[in-house]
């Protein structure tokens, strides 16, 4: 009786799992460094920006550019990460019958597989699909806004300042508006 | 006596004015001809020379010492010029072309021109240009920074953004084609 009940807990425990997983907000190792990863890239491209066009010197500039990159990195990943779990639910509901159908037919030749089982997979793998399409459309979407607003800034609003804090405020209000958009739950 | 003051003064007036007639006499002028002073590049300096005397000039030397060599490289021109003559009614112009070397407020003082008035003339007249005034020499990155095209510096931007934006687009739209439902047509 005990080893059923243990059972009954795992399988609960599985399907409680997936939920917090797909209503945490929390993100595995694996996409936090693929966050940062992305992250780090994006916010050290505007250096070349600076350095040539606006002929700032990289060795003085350098501890500057540093600050600003790291300072940028943290608001892009954060941005990242609420824009994916937003996004989530809304692309989990899109592709949900697309992926029930494919899986369906993939386990319809296999009868040992309970009801109960086809279901979790079916669940898991809906999670997956919804997981990474969630995942690189946060990264691309972020990314190209993350731009977008950079070259407004430094180029537009803050062209007749001096190149650092041009740099400064530019890096600053493009990932600082990111990460506050990135907080709507639409 | 009143009468006799006034002869002398009319004769003496009358002989300085045919005398002006006989003597060459010169004005210089020197100006800047660029609209923007910038380190490293290219500035033209003109100086033109008018003989409104009745005479021509002779020995004409235009000699210029403002331009020192550690701020100044000469281009093309020479800073030491000299004409043998220049008609009474004529004007001569003479073009430099310095390369500031360094950045900053330069004051642009005026060139020494020294000439003979006449043949007779005993020794040389030495007179001076004018001067263009202070101005400021703009250093090179302010200048590039304001107007260079910088169009490599751009492309290779977009090069490098690339890969940031297409690689997750593509990735998920090979996603979303793969699980997307079509959407059922209207009869």
């Amino acid at each position: 009786m005990s080893s059923k009940k243990d059972k009954a807990q795992k399988s609960l425990t599985k399907e409680e799992e997936l939920l917090l997983q797909d209503f945490s907000r929390n993100v595995s190792t694996k996409s936090s460094a693929l966050f940062y990863g992305n992250a780090l890239i994006v916010s050290a491209i505007p250096i070349w920006l600076f350095w040539r066009i606006h002929q700032m010197d990289l060795y003085q500039s350098g501890i500057l550019f540093a600050v600003g990159t790291l300072v940028s990195t943290y608001l892009v990943a954060f941005a990242y990460k609420n824009v994916k779990f937003v996004l989530k639910h809304k692309i989990a509901q899109k592709r949900e019958d697309a992926v029930t159908r494919e899986m369906t037919k993939k386990f319809s030749d296999d009868k040992k597989m309970t009801r109960k089982e086809r279901d979790e997979r079916i669940l898991w793998k809906k999670n997956e699909v919804a997981d990474y399409e969630a995942t690189t459309f946060s990264i691309f979407y972020n990314n190209a806004f993350y731009l977008v607003l950079l070259i407004l800034c430094s180029f537009y609003v803050l062209k007749n300042f001096s190149p650092m804090f041009n740099y400064l405020m530019s890096v600053g209000l493009a990932a600082g508006l990111l990460a506050l958009f990135s907080t709507s739950n639409k | 006596m009143k009468l006799w003051v006034l002869a002398v003064l009319i004769s003496f007036a009358g002989y300085s004015l045919s005398e002006e007639e006989n003597v060459a006499r010169l004005l210089a002028s020197k100006n800047v001809l660029n609209q923007y002073l910038v380190e490293g590049r290219d500035l033209t300096v003109q100086y033109t020379i008018f003989n409104i005397g009745g005479s021509a000039a002779l020995d004409v030397n235009l000699k210029e010492e403002s331009f020192p060599e550690q701020d100044f490289e000469v281009v093309k021109g020479n800073l030491n010029v000299k004409w043998e003559r220049i008609a009474p009614g004529t004007n001569v112009s003479h073009v430099v072309v310095l390369r500031p070397l360094q950045f900053g407020y330069f004051n642009f003082t005026a060139a020494e021109v020294s000439y003979k008035p006449s043949e007779n003339a005993a020794s040389a007249v030495v007179g001076f240009t004018s001067a263009p005034g202070e101005g400021g020499i703009v250093g090179s990155k302010d200048f590039d920074r304001k107007f260079s095209p910088h169009v490599l510096d751009w492309l290779v931007f977009a090069i490098m953004t690339l890969p940031s934006l297409t690689i997750p687009f593509l990735l998920f739209y090979r996603s979303k084609s793969r699980y997307d439902t079509p959407k059922p047509k209207k009869n």
